[in-house]
């Protein structure tokens, strides 16, 4: 028999995962060590439930689901320490994009920071993560037209602000 | 305007069935105004991603990678599928995940009834109906229409013909061919619940692990697929390698 156990294939899965991981947790976060420690935390969370994962569904869609909820806590937990955190800095350094593109990355990224919670995870998920509504709506638990609707405020908001469709009207 | 923001917003994201999109296609080419509804959406959503795209970049903490480390090279999923018997291990994991799956999402399939297109039987979950005619006599080449839709077709280490498919937009997996039945090898979630034509690429990652782990070669062609079907798919190869 392998020796190869469902913890250790999640591990390798999450390995793998762990890129995405961080993208999502910067968008909800929206800091960079915060956000690390999001994914660790979660990531820990992950690989102590490894069992409760069911094979056959999306890795991604349970890891978001997971973070989605580690944050949540954790926001709560920050409240009750009344502490609550408002992030040093707007935005993170964009690779090495140029100073122009860099200017309109953190633009975009101030943009979403201002967004609500639960607008910001349903835009990552779908406009940064490109899931589906539908496993959108399940990583987070909520129905797709809740989903929709969440998607479609966060929209609105942000192209208000980015006057997305190039100045007019 | 006939379509709401929010329709075309779907629309803009890929969401939307086949009919709906002809309809909003043939309005945009009408109204400049649906079509800049549209393109805003879209434009709105490649800048996001662009956004947040360098983070992918970044090289992971060593904190974060060193969470997730394992202990045998089977950490990166197959990008090459496994040519030698020395990597048969991870492949035969994969299989027994893919069996796993399967077990799992069955009691789900079996809730549509006996008249689904799955069925339990003595050499496990076989295809029914629909799917089993779809397996039949459907080509990988052509158009989705209907219930099934045939992925990739190829050839087992046996010799076995196998399949991928998609059933109802709902369910994707592999079959393999037996002496009488399309044995369902495994099973998920299509990860896209639109009308959209999916190629192997968009399978679920169990899928295409399942495939990885089975096949010989390359997919068939649409020639060699012909031959096969019209064979009754049956597997000529008594011996394995």
């Amino acid at each position: 028999m392998s020796t190869t156990s469902p913890a250790e294939e999640i591990r390798a899965a999450l390995g793998e995962l762990l890129p995405r991981l961080r993208r999502f947790a910067r968008v909800i976060t929206r800091n960079v060590p915060d956000a690390d420690d999001l994914v660790q935390v979660a990531v820990e969370k992950a690989l102590a439930r490894a069992a409760q994962w069911r094979p056959g569904t999306r890795l991604d869609n349970w890891m978001f689901g997971i973070m989605k909820n580690a944050w949540i806590d954790e926001i709560r937990a920050r409240r009750r320490r009344e502490r609550v955190h408002a992030p040093e800095e707007a935005g993170f350094a964009v690779g090495d994009a140029s100073a122009a593109a860099r200017d309109i990355a953190l633009s975009v990224q101030a943009a979403m920071e201002r967004l609500p919670e639960e607008q910001r995870m349903a835009v990552a998920l779908v406009l940064v993560e490109g899931f589906s509504y539908r496993d959108a709506a399940e990583a987070l638990n909520i129905p797709v037209g809740t989903l929709t609707s969440r998607l479609a405020r966060g929209r609105e908001a942000l192209a208000t602000e980015l006057g997305d469709d190039g100045g007019s009207p | 305007m006939k379509f709401t923001d929010e329709t075309l917003m779907a629309y803009a994201d890929g969401e939307l069935d086949a009919a709906l999109r002809i309809d909003i296609e043939a309005e945009m080419a009408k109204d400049p105004e649906v079509a800049r509804v549209v393109e805003r959406h879209r434009t709105l959503a490649a800048r996001l991603r662009w956004a947040y795209d360098g983070v992918l970049e970044e090289p992971v903490p060593a904190r974060l990678a060193s969470l997730v480390e394992t202990r045998a090279p089977v950490a990166a999923l197959p990008a090459r599928r496994p040519t030698s018997s020395g990597s048969m291990r991870p492949a035969a994991w994969y299989a027994l995940a893919a069996s796993i799956a399967v077990a799992v999402l069955l009691g789900l399939m079996l809730a549509r009834g006996p008249a689904g297109p799955y069925e339990e039987t003595r050499d496990g979950l076989v295809a029914r109906g629909l799917l089993e005619r779809g397996l039949d006599t459907q080509l990988a080449s052509a158009p989705a229409s209907g219930a099934v839709h045939v992925g990739t077709s190829f050839r087992r280490r046996d010799g076995a013909y196998c399949r991928t498919f998609t059933f109802d937009q709902q369910d994707a997996g592999l079959a393999c061919r037996g002496a009488e039945n399309w044995r369902i090898e495994a099973l998920a979630i299509a990860a896209v619940p639109d009308g959209e034509v999916r190629t192997a690429a968009s399978m679920p990652a169990e899928v295409l692990r399942a495939v990885d782990a089975a096949i010989e070669g390359e997919p068939l062609d649409a020639a060699a697929e012909i031959a096969a079907r019209d064979a009754g798919w049956r597997n000529s190869r008594n011996v394995a390698e």
